[in-house]
């Protein structure tokens, strides 16, 4: 077994030192593959800055009475574990209050982005899709990835489990920093290419025989049927865009690597790496949604601590149990805290990365010692939402789901719709 | 907006006043009677006649003169506290009204609706696929990524609903491509392999320190029901198998089993399951690769099942259809409730049972161990399981033949594999040339470099994917709006079986002999005698009456656990369905939808209702018609379905339920309250009952408008609670259920009637029955065409009620009658 790494960041930074100094402006990257355009996924509807959205979710929460301010509002004073989050105090919203009320601990940690408890999913509408599913479903073809999950594929009880698919599957996350940066900079093989390439073809000559029988079809019915048969062919017409759009993908080489591939180490030590891939994602233009599973790999050890994560949270209230969950816990609010920096350093359009990503930080747990999942830890950060506040959501009968506040983080991304997960209206 | 028109036959002969003086006595009773409320500035119920001018020259004044005459006949308006008119005024108006109503129709050419080229939905998509290929699809759930079809009414066939999007499209790509692989991808006969499993059974992370401490993970255990709240031992894969099987195909499963502890001493309250029937042992399907094998996954089909004997370990085999890399999972229908609360209070209220080194200390973890050590837990024992396959009877298998014929695929029958196929699955000829586009698409595949085979599937693909395939309806209509032969053996199967017309139907489509009225009557008589008509209780019951929403809004399992462990909600479902199939076999009248006198239930049903006693034998599972000895039950307003889906899961709310019998059963919906309005919320808890919050609410006159007839209803529904089962008291201000204020469930029905609760409620439903039967038809007439059932269509209601009336209001001439209808046989 290694040795505990008392300081991983020194180490780290030196080989990720170059990772944003290297990289040119955004969409500059991608080739003029389509006559010109500047960013490939651009479509004409489409704003010049494209909408980004981040979430990150932990599986144990996190200590609330170190995260929450005691008075609300825009002079609150900073926490101990907000303290890293100081300088981009403007940058963000701290909201206490706010949970999907479901209960079942553990069990009910896999609904943080999602509102609904996969055993409920069945018959729903939409089942039980997260957050950024939905969003990526709305910006299919843009970019090269809809979406990239990224962290923790386990942990106590199955663990975090951020993103599910309208189907119910749960979307897994890339384990490690070594297979992010394989999927963001070094091309397929080319057998798995070919394969890509074929389903494209046979995608494109069989809208071109949809396409066919309903011009046959026109011929015969009539005006209300004709209106019904253009909504077919506009479908048709938006896939063939799509399927372009993919196509061109398989084309378009992957962005050049800013630094050498590099190795898996730990949940841990590797969280900033995995962070900076994160912003070089969406400032490549990858994907437009990330997530990010603090889960069952975040190891104590690794930051000099003896007990197991899981055991450290059921503290007991023991204050020597609770400093060590701090200092992990600290360490995780500073790796977001130098995430948010990086976004906001960046420009993009007419103000800053960050401006223009919705950045959701918090827990499907709030307290892990007495297995709670009332009262969550949340963060909105970016998005050009108003920020600097300390918002306590009162409690009670009626309360205002978190769902709201996604559904107002969908409508910022550009999904238009009135309802998600539990929501009663917007929240913003 | 709805109307009624029932009044219209009986008063024809009045019809023969002359024009000028039909519009007098109207205009006059008008400017009399309703003007007052319903003026252009007050618009009292969004109801505004100062407009109306007489006669009638388009829909919109017909609608609302037909309104005025239901809200005469049934004694609703003028309101009790205005000024009446007497009968014979009242009488006068009518027929004058009626008059108008006549007219309109003489000028006005009854063409009828029309309804748009229909996409199919969802679940008519997977059906026909199930019959284009002969072969199951939902153990692969080809849909699982589609975008829920959209609804209106709960009506989920109406043509200018169901829209197509681009993301939609993309689907139909992706599931076609999986169907085709799947049932005709195969090509050798894939070599069946064995597999034992025993001594080696590593369960899910919950139970593995306890097995591995007390069995050495020997057994596969069984022991609660699939939806616990915790899942820790309702499913009993195989984690030694995650990859699944190598092939599609039919497996045999041979399992050693034993019924573990059926004598057990401990508490029912603790393990909620009865011990007194024999254990039942599922399986279903498990996708390794997916996610954990003891958790529920998205798809998951029931395969069989076989009931366990006692005594000595036994073999039992089962026949199962398996995707590849699918296994099966075993399951335990009838075990305990939740097997995590059930270990951790045993081991804590049985600790005298325990060894005295072996004492319970508190943790879950060891409660599961020292109860599985020491004591006797209820479960099936699984020792050992063999499984081979995939058997296949004959080669090529049966999709297969019938897309490729007998002998399998030949590159020379390309031209005519295709053809028919595409004949099947457009449901009609296929025309010269429309060909064209589909053996294009061959050749372009042969180009890239696919085998005469691979490209033929790809066309297939390609067909799957086609308007014709996707819509209905788009034969083209005769001359005059009726349907062609191929668009009425399809109108008639998706409305009656939810799929694609069967060979004898594509027969008499050919030779158009379905056209003629005996024929066509005959098909549905065949059809409705036929299992497959089990597809058009579950779409159009969930149609009507939005019985697919049950379970959007699940009960607390703490107060309802019986909902998830006795499996209550497919229960409610199909006690609307054995009502309805009866009514159907028998030609029972529709009334009994609003009262009879005997239930379609099973024992778990029985006991919610509390009429066990009733019950005629120990046959639990299976649906019984059992006499009611009392009127609260009975009929649809004493179905556990309807309390449920008009309830939130946790509380009722009389005007939720009151607009569900308005929408639903009378065909009524109250207009959206004033956005001014707030919403009342359900405090049943506190000082003020929810009856006194609606007394108050209906003293503002907006209000009462609307809620003199919302809230009768629901007041006499208030006796159920949020999943059906009888009170007489709400629960308490902490939820303790029967501990609150005492329920009074009476109320005055809209036309004056009193009654004290939901039997008396019921006898002025019975009142009402035509408005229900009309209700209905339209319902059945809507669901069926895939368009909303409109104005003129009303003579052709009007037939309907007429034939079903005289037949005792049967609901199997009810559905004959929708059939033949003129606007079932129209565009």
């Amino acid at each position: 077994m290694k040795a505990p790494c008392a300081s991983p960041s020194r180490r780290y930074f030196l080989r990720s030192v170059g990772a944003t100094l290297a990289l040119p402006t955004l969409h500059s990257l991608l080739p003029n593959a389509l006559g010109g355009s500047p960013a490939l996924g651009a479509t004409a509807s489409e704003t010049a800055t494209p909408n980004r959205m981040v979430a990150i979710g932990n599986l144990l929460g996190y200590q609330l009475p170190y995260l929450f301010p005691e008075k609300p509002g825009k002079n609150y004073q900073s926490t101990r574990l907000l303290k890293p989050l100081e300088a981009l105090r403007d940058d963000f919203t701290l909201y206490s209050g706010l949970d999907h009320g479901v209960k079942g601990g553990h069990f009910a940690v896999h609904s943080f982005m999602t509102g609904v408890l996969t055993m409920d999913a069945k018959g729903r509408p939409d089942g039980n899709i997260s957050l950024d599913q939905l969003a990526a479903e709305s910006v299919a073809g843009r970019t090269r990835f809809p979406s990239l999950t990224v962290g923790s594929e386990s942990g106590i009880h199955g663990g975090c489990q951020l993103s599910w698919t309208r189907s119910g599957v749960r979307v897994p996350p890339i384990p490690g920093p070594k297979e992010l940066f394989e999927r963001l900079f070094v091309g397929e093989p080319a057998s798995q290419l070919a394969k890509v390439k074929d389903k494209h073809a046979l995608q494109g000559s069989i809208l071109d025989a949809m396409t066919g029988n309903a011009k046959t079809l026109q011929k015969r019915i009539d005006q209300e049927d004709k209106d019904k048969l253009d909504e077919y062919l506009t479908s048709v017409r938006e896939v063939e865009k799509q399927l372009q759009l993919k196509e061109q993908w398989v084309e378009v080489p992957k962005p050049e690597a800013p630094f050498e591939l590099p190795g898996n180490t730990n949940m841990v030590e590797d969280l900033p790496l995995l962070y900076d891939l994160m912003v070089l994602a969406l400032q490549t233009d990858s994907t437009r949604i990330a997530t990010l599973e603090i889960g069952g790999d975040f190891e104590p050890k690794h930051l000099g601590i003896t007990n197991g994560y899981h055991t450290l949270s059921h503290h007991g209230k023991k204050q020597e149990n609770i400093d060590q969950l701090l200092v992990l816990e600290e360490y995780q609010f500073r790796q977001f805290a130098r995430f948010l920096g990086k976004l906001k350093a960046i420009e993009d359009g007419d103000g800053s990365l960050l401006d223009h990503t919705s950045v959701l930080f918090g827990s499907g747990m709030s307290n892990a010692n007495s297995h709670s999942n009332s009262n969550l830890p949340i963060i909105l950060a970016g998005g050009g939402f108003e920020h600097g506040e300390y918002k306590d959501v009162p409690m009670g009968h009626h309360k205002v789901p978190l769902c709201n506040l996604y559904l107002s983080v969908l409508n910022r991304f550009g999904v238009e719709r009135d309802n998600f997960g539990t929501s009663t209206g917007t929240f913003l | 907006m709805k109307f009624h028109w029932l009044a219209i036959a009986i008063l024809a002969p009045s019809f023969q006043l002359p024009a000028e003086d039909k519009a007098k006595v109207a205009t006059d009773f008008l400017a009399t009677y309703c003007l007052e409320c319903h003026d252009d500035l007050t618009q009292e119920g969004e109801r505004n006649f100062y407009d109306l001018e007489f006669p009638i020259t388009d829909e919109k004044g017909l609608i609302a003169v037909q309104e005025i005459i239901d809200a005469l006949n049934l004694g609703e308006m003028p309101p009790k506290k205005a000024e009446q008119p007497d009968e014979a005024e009242r009488a006068a108006a009518v027929a004058a009204l009626s008059g108008q109503v006549a007219d309109v129709y003489a000028s006005l050419k009854s063409t009828g609706g029309q309804t748009v080229l229909r996409r199919l939905n969802e679940r008519e998509y997977l059906n026909t696929l199930e019959d284009l290929f002969a072969r199951r699809v939902d153990t692969f759930a080809p849909t699982s990524t589609f975008p829920t079809d959209q609804t209106a009414e709960h009506i989920d066939t109406l043509g200018d609903v169901l829209v197509t999007s681009g993301f939609l499209l993309d689907n139909y790509f992706h599931a076609a491509d999986r169907v085709v692989e799947k049932a005709l991808g195969q090509i050798g006969r894939p070599k069946v392999m064995e597999w034992t499993f025993k001594d080696s059974f590593r369960p899910g992370a919950e139970m593995s320190y306890s097995h591995k401490k007390v069995f050495n993970n020997r057994f596969l255990c069984l022991y609660e029901v699939m939806n616990s709240a915790n899942h820790e031992g309702g499913y009993g894969g195989i984690n030694e198998f995650k990859e699944g099987v190598h092939a599609d195909g039919i497996y045999e499963v041979k399992v050693l089993a034993q019924a573990m502890h059926r004598d057990s001493h401990y508490d029912k309250e603790i393990l909620k399951m009865d011990l007194s029937e024999p254990y039942r042992l599922g399986i279903v399907t498990g996708t390794g690769s997916i996610g954990e094998l003891h958790h529920p996954q998205p798809i998951e089909p029931q395969l069989d099942e076989v009931t366990l004997k006692d005594g000595e370990p036994q073999w039992y085999t089962m026949k199962i259809w398996l995707e590849k890399g699918q296994q099966p999972r075993f399951t335990f229908p009838n075990g305990m409730a939740n097997c995590r609360t059930a270990f951790s209070r045993i081991a804590r209220e049985y600790n005298d049972d325990w060894p005295d080194d072996d004492k319970h200390g508190g943790s879950i973890v060891e409660a599961r161990r020292i109860v599985l050590q020491h004591g006797k837990m209820p479960h099936i024992r699984i020792s050992e399981v063999k499984l081979s396959g995939p058997h296949y009877e004959t080669w090529p298998p049966e999709p297969q033949k019938i897309v490729f014929g007998e002998g399998g695929f030949k590159q020379a029958n390309t031209g005519r594999i295709l053809s028919d196929f595409a004949r099947r699955a457009f449901r009609r000829p296929v025309e010269p040339g429309e060909m064209k586009q589909f053996t294009d698409l061959v050749d372009a595949r042969i180009a890239a470099g696919h085998s005469p085979r691979q490209a033929t599937l790809d066309a297939i693909k390609g067909i799957l994917c086609s308007p014709s395939f996707l819509y209905l309806g788009e034969a083209g209509a005769e001359k005059g709006g009726a349907l062609s032969s191929h668009d009425l053996a399809s109108r008639l199967s998706y409305f009656l079986t939810g799929t694609m017309p069967d060979p004898e139907l594509m027969k008499l489509a050919e030779s158009g002999a379905i056209l003629q009225k005996d024929i066509l009557l005959k098909q549905v008589d065949r059809l409705l005698d036929e299992k497959r008509s089990d597809a058009f209780l579950d779409g159009f019951l969930d149609s009507w009456l939005n019985l697919r929403a049950l379970g959007d809004q699940p009960p607390d399992r703490q107060v309802s656990g019986e909902y998830f462990y006795d499996d209550l909600e497919t229960a409610m479902q199909e006690e609307v369905k054995y009502f309805t199939r009866d009514l159907i076999e028998h030609n029972g009248s529709i009334t009994n939808y609003l009262r009879s006198d005997y239930a379609w239930i099973n024992y778990p049903l029985a006991e919610l209702y509390g009429i066990e006693e009733q019950f005629p034998n120990d046959d639990r599972y299976t649906f019984q018609k059992v006499g009611l000895t009392q009127s609260n039950r009975g009929g649809l307003l004493g179905m556990a379905a309807i309390h449920t889906v008009s309830a939130n899961g946790l509380e009722t709310s009389p005007v939720v339920r009151g607009i569900y019998i308005l929408e639903n059963l009378l065909g009524s919906p109250p207009p959206k309250p004033p956005d001014e309005v707030p919403e009342l919320e359900p405090d049943t808890r506190g000082a003020t009952s929810i009856r006194d919050q609606l007394l108050k609410h209906r003293e503002m006159k907006t209000c009462a408008a609307c809620h003199v007839s919302i809230d009768p209803p629901g007041f006499a529904l208030e006796n159920f609670d949020p999943i059906g089962r009888w009170r007489s008291k709400y629960p308490d201000k902490n939820g303790k259920p029967g501990k609150g204020p005492r329920i009074d469930a009476s109320g005055e029905a809209t036309d004056g009637t009193p009654f004290s609760g939901v039997a008396e409620f019921k006898g002025y439903l019975m009142k009402r029955k035509d408005v229900f039967a009309q209700h209905l038809a339209e319902r059945l007439l809507t669901y069926g065409m895939g368009r909303r059932v409109e104005a003129l269509d009303r003579p052709a209601v009007e037939h309907i009620l007429k034939v079903t009336k005289a037949n005792q209001y049967g609901l199997r001439t009810m559905i004959r009658e929708v059939v033949v209808s003129d606007c079932f046989l129209s565009r």
